[in-house]
C-alpha cells in the first residue's frame, strides 16, 4: 500500500516537473538554446579581451590602427550583446517551462546568485555602451587611459557573470559529496554548491577558449571583409587583421589542453567513474573526433602560416622546410586519432585480435598520443618563428649563434619529448602520468627561451622588404573560415562530452532525468545538433558582420608604414 | 560578390558536412538509462539471467572496464588462468559463496579490489535497483558457474532506480543487530582493522572509543567525509556514504555504541 502511495507521488512529481517540446522534444530545444546561447556568449566574453588587448597596443605602441581595430570588434559586440541575451531568454524560458522541476530546484539553491548575474549583466552591457560610445570622445592623454580601463572593467563584468553561470552548471556535474537525493534544496548553502569540484578549472578552461573562439571569429571576420575588399588598401588592412586574430587563436589554443588536463583530472577526482564514462566509456569514441578537429586547427593554422609566407620578401629561405613540418604535423595527427581501448562487442573483439589492435594498439596509449601532440606544438611554434623572421637578416654579431641554440633548443624539446614518450612504455602508469610534466616543460620552455633569444636577435635587424600585406590568394582566406567553422563545432562537442558524462542525471547522483530523453544520445544525433547550432550561429553572426559592415564604413585606415608583426 | 559568398557558405556546409558525417560513421553507442525492473515471485533463474545480460552489455556500463584487459578483471573470459567469474567468485574470499561475494563486490567493490588494478569501481548500489543488482549476479554466475539466485534473494518490487530509496528495509546483514555481524556484513573489514580483523585502508577502530565519542563515530559513519582521520586524507571520498540508508536505526546505534566501547 505504502509502495503504492510512493509511486503514484513519484508519478504526480514526474507529470508536474515536465512538459514536451513539439516536433523535435524538450531535449533538443534546450540543447539548441543552451548551445546557440553558449555561442554568443563565448563571443561577447572573448571579443572583449581581444579589444582591450589591440587597444593597448594601440595607447602603449602608438599605432592608431590596433586602436581602431579594437573599435570595429567592439561595434560588433554591441550587436552579439543583443543576441546573446535573446539566446540566454531563450533558454531560461525554455529550461523553466519544459523541465520546471530541475528549474525549481537549481532556483532554490543558486537564487540569490542569479539576482546577482542579472544585475552584473545589466552593469556589463552600459559598461560596454560606455565603452563603445566614448571611444571618440576619450581620444587622447588620460581620458584615452580612463577608455582603456573601462575596456578592462567590461571585462570584469564579463569574467564574473561566466564565472556564476558556470557555478550552477558545475553544480550540475559535480555536486559537493555530501548532497544526496535526500537532501532538501533548502539546506544546501550556496556557497557550498558554487565551490564544487569542477567550477575553477572550467572557469579558466572557458577563460582561455573564449580567447581562441574570439581570435577565430575575429579572423573570419577578416577573411571574409578581405575577400569582399575592393581596394589594395582595404585587402591589406583585413589581410592584417586576419593574421592577428589567428596568431592570437594559435597562441590561445597552445595552452587550452593544460587547462583542459587540470578540468580532466578534478573529473577523475571526483568520481573515477565519470571520468572513465567521458574518456573510456561510450564517449571514447568523442576523443577520436576531438583528435581529427585538432588536427584540422593545426593543419589550417599552419597552412595560412605557409601561405602567408609568400607576401613576405625573404621567406623563400625558409619554404622548403614547410614539407618537413607537414609531415610531422600529419604523422602526429594520425597517431593522435590512434583509438586505444574502446567499447567493443565480442565479435568485433574477435575481429581485432584482442581488446587492443596488435600493431595500432600501441600508438593509442598516452605516451604516444602525448609524445604526437608535443611534437606538433613544436612544429606549429618553428612555423610561426620562420614566418616571423622571414624578412629579416639578424645583424648582431652572435646571430650565427644564437640561431644554433635556437636550433638546439629545438632538438633537445624534441629529445625529452621522444625519450619520455618511449620511457612510458616502460613504467608504471603512476610514472607515466609525471612523463607529461616533463614533456610539456620542455615544449614550454623551447617556446619561451627561444621566443626570448629571437627578441633580442631581431633588433637592429636588416629589412629584406615589408610584408606586402593584401597579397595572399583566396585560398588561404578559406583556411580562416575553417578554423572558425571547426573551433565552433569543437566547442559544441566538448560540451557535448561535458553534460553527457551525466548521463541520465540532471544533477549527477542527485536528481534523475524521469523523460523520455534520459538516455544521452550516440554521437552520430550529437553531431547533427552540434553541426545545426553551428549553422545558426554562423548565420546569425553573418548577420551582425552585414551589419557591422551596413552601420557604418570599415575603419581600415590607409597605412603608409609596414605593419608589424605581432610580437615584434 | 555573390560567387565569393557562395564560396563562402559552400565552405562552412561543407566542413560541417564533413563533421557529420565523419561523427555519424564510427560506431554508435548511446548511454542507456537503467530500466527498473519488475520480478515477480516465480522469476526463472533464465529471466534473471537474461536481464542481467542486458544490464552488463548496455545500461550497467561494466563493459567500459570489464573486458578491456587494462582497467578491471575480464569477467566473461578468463583472467590469469581462472576461467570466467562464475568458475572463480566461490573461491576468492574464504567461507563466502559465489553469490554473497558477487554481490557484496557490486555494493561494496572496494573491500574485494583485485590484486593489480586500481579501486576505481563505483558502488553499483547507488545506480541499480535490488532487482537490477540480483540480475547482474546471476548473469555473472551463469558465466562459468552455477546461478543459485532465486525470487527469495529479491526484495520486493519497487520501480525506483536509485539505491538510496531502495535499499532493503531490514537493513544491513538481515537486520541483525549484533555490531561484528553489522561489521562484516557491511564491509567495513574491508577497509578497517577491529580487534585484529580487516584490512588498512581506513583507520584501525579497535580503540576508536579513545580518540572519538558516539557523535563523532555515528557522524563518521553517516557522512564519512565531514572529518577525515589524521594520515588518511588522501582515502578522502572512498568511505561508502550509503551507511544512513542501509543500516536500520536499531543498528546503527548498536554499532555507534559497540564502537564508542572500544576505548
Amino acid at each position: 500500500m505504502a509502495d503504492g502511495m510512493l509511486l503514484l507521488q513519484a508519478a504526480a512529481d514526474t507529470a508536474n516537473a515536465y512538459r514536451d517540446f513539439p516536433w523535435i522534444g524538450s531535449r533538443a530545444a534546450v540543447w539548441i538554446a543552451a548551445e546557440v546561447h553558449l555561442m554568443f556568449a563565448a563571443f561577447v566574453l572573448g571579443v572583449p579581451i581581444f579589444a582591450v588587448v589591440a587597444e593597448a597596443i594601440g595607447i602603449f605602441g602608438k599605432d592608431q590602427r590596433y586602436d581602431r581595430l579594437s573599435k570595429e570588434f567592439t561595434r560588433l559586440l554591441l550587436i552579439a550583446y543583443s543576441a546573446t541575451a535573446i539566446w540566454g531568454a531563450v533558454f531560461v524560458f525554455l529550461l523553466s517551462t519544459l523541465y520546471s522541476g530541475l528549474w525549481a530546484y537549481l532556483t532554490r539553491i543558486f537564487g540569490p546568485s542569479m539576482w546577482v548575474y542579472v544585475s552584473i549583466f545589466f552593469l556589463e552591457s552600459f559598461t560596454l555602451y560606455l565603452y563603445y560610445y566614448g571611444w571618440d570622445r576619450w581620444k587622447y592623454g588620460r581620458a584615452k587611459i580612463v577608455h582603456w580601463c573601462l575596456g578592462i572593467l567590461l571585462n570584469i563584468w564579463g569574467t564574473i557573470v561566466m564565472f556564476i553561470a558556470d557555478s550552477w552548471l558545475t553544480y550540475m556535474m559535480t555536486p559537493p559529496r555530501d548532497i544526496t537525493p535526500q537532501t532538501s534544496p533548502a539546506s544546501i548553502k550556496i556557497w557550498h554548491a558554487i565551490l564544487n569540484h569542477t567550477w575553477m578549472p572550467i572557469n579558466i578552461h572557458r577563460l582561455i577558449g573564449n580567447v581562441v573562439f574570439g581570435g577565430a571569429i575575429v579572423g573570419a571576420y577578416a577573411s571574409y571583409r578581405f575577400l569582399a575588399s575592393r581596394s589594395d588598401e582595404e585587402r591589406a588592412h583585413y589581410d592584417w587583421m586576419g593574421y592577428v586574430g589567428n596568431f592570437i587563436a594559435m597562441s590561445a589554443l597552445i595552452v587550452l589542453p593544460f587547462a583542459g588536463y587540470w578540468l580532466g583530472r578534478e573529473i577523475y577526482q571526483y568520481d573515477q567513474s565519470l571520468g572513465i564514462t567521458m574518456m573510456g566509456g561510450f564517449m571514447s569514441w568523442l576523443w577520436v573526433i576531438q583528435a581529427f578537429l585538432i588536427a584540422v586547427l593545426f593543419l589550417a593554422g599552419n597552412y595560412y602560416l605557409w601561405v602567408g609566407m609568400g607576401r613576405i620578401p625573404g621567406a623563400e629561405r625558409y619554404q622548403p622546410y614547410t614539407k618537413w613540418l607537414l609531415v610531422v604535423l600529419v604523422l602526429g595527427a594520425l597517431v593522435w586519432g590512434t583509438p586505444h581501448t574502446m567499447i567493443a562487442d565480442s565479435r568485433e573483439l574477435a575481429a581485432m585480435g584482442g581488446s587492443h589492435h596488435p600493431l595500432l594498439g600501441a600508438l593509442g596509449v598516452m605516451s604516444a598520443k602525448n609524445t604526437a601532440v608535443n611534437l606538433m606544438i613544436l612544429a606549429t611554434f618553428l612555423s610561426f618563428l620562420l614566418y616571423r623572421r622571414a624578412n629579416i637578416r639578424p645583424t648582431v654579431p652572435w646571430a650565427k649563434a644564437g640561431t644554433r641554440i635556437q636550433a638546439a633548443m629545438f632538438v633537445i624539446a624534441a629529445g625529452v619529448v621522444l625519450f619520455f614518450g618511449i620511457r612510458g612504455y616502460f613504467v608504471e602508469a603512476i610514472v607515466r602520468i609525471g612523463y607529461s610534466v616533463y614533456q610539456v616543460g620542455a615544449v614550454l620552455a623551447c617556446i619561451v627561451f627561444v621566443t626570448l633569444i629571437d627578441v633580442l636577435m631581431a633588433r637592429g635587424a636588416q629589412s629584406l622588404g615589408a610584408i606586402q600585406w593584401g597579397k595572399m590568394p583566396p585560398r588561404s582566406q578559406y583556411a580562416l573560415f575553417i578554423l572558425a567553422v571547426t573551433f565552433t563545432w569543437l566547442m559544441g562537442l566538448m560540451g557535448f562530452a561535458r553534460s553527457g558524462i551525466r548521463q541520465h542525471w540532471h544533477v549527477y547522483g542527485v536528481i534523475q532525468d524521469m523523460t523520455p530523453y534520459a538516455a544521452t544520445p550516440a554521437l552520430g544525433y550529437a553531431a547533427i545538433m552540434i553541426s545545426t547550432c553551428v549553422l545558426i550561429f554562423l548565420s546569425l553572426v553573418g548577420f551582425i558582420f552585414w551589419l557591422g559592415g551596413l552601420a557604418e564604413k570599415s575603419t581600415f585606415v590607409p597605412s603608409t608604414v609596414e605593419a608589424p608583426h605581432v610580437g615584434h | 560578390m555573390w560567387a565569393t559568398n557562395l564560396r563562402i557558405i559552400g565552405v562552412v556546409l561543407g566542413t560541417l558536412a564533413l563533421y557529420t558525417l565523419i561523427a555519424n560513421k564510427i560506431p554508435q553507442v548511446q548511454s542507456e538509462v537503467p530500466r527498473a525492473l519488475s520480478l515477480g515471485a516465480n522469476v526463472t533463474p533464465e529471466q534473471l539471467v537474461s536481464a542481467g545480460d542486458q544490464l552488463y552489455h548496455g545500461a550497467g556500463g561494466c563493459t567500459a572496464c570489464h573486458g578491456l584487459g587494462t582497467r578491471a578483471p575480464n569477467l566473461l573470459t578468463d583472467e590469469k588462468g581462472q576461467g570466467p567469474v562464475g568458475a572463480r567468485c566461490g573461491k576468492r574470499e574464504a567461507g563466502k559463496d559465489c553469490k554473497a561475494y558477487l554481490y557484496e563486490s557490486l555494493t561494496s567493490p572496494r573491500a574485494y579490489v583485485v590484486a593489480g588494478y586500481e579501486p576505481i569501481m563505483p558502488e553499483m548500489g547507488r545506480i541499480l535497483s535490488p532487482q537490477q543488482l540480483w540480475a547482474l549476479v546471476a548473469f555473472l554466475e551463469s558465466n562459468g558457474g552455477t546461478v543459485d539466485v532465486s525470487a527469495s534473494d529479491i526484495p520486493s518490487s519497487t520501480t525506483s532506480t536509485t539505491s538510496t530509496s531502495s535499499t532493503p528495509s531490514a537493513g544491513i546483514a538481515g537486520g541483525s543487530t549484533d555490531p561484528m555481524t553489522i561489521i562484516r556484513g557491511a564491509g567495513c573489514t574491508g577497509c578497517h582493522k577491529i580487534n585484529g580483523e580487516g584490512g588498512a585502508i581506513g583507520p584501525d577502530l579497535t580503540h576508536v572509543g579513545s580518540r572519538l565519542s558516539a557523535n563523532l563515530i555515528r557522524e563518521s559513519i553517516l557522512t564519512p567525509d565531514a572529518k577525515i582521520a589524521k594520515g588518511f586524507e588522501k582515502f578522502k571520498g572512498i568511505m561508502p556514504k550509503m551507511f544512513g540508508n542501509q543500516l536500520t536505526a536499531a543498528q546503527l546505534e548498536a554499532l555507534v555504541q559497540f564502537l564508542a566501547s572500544h576505548k
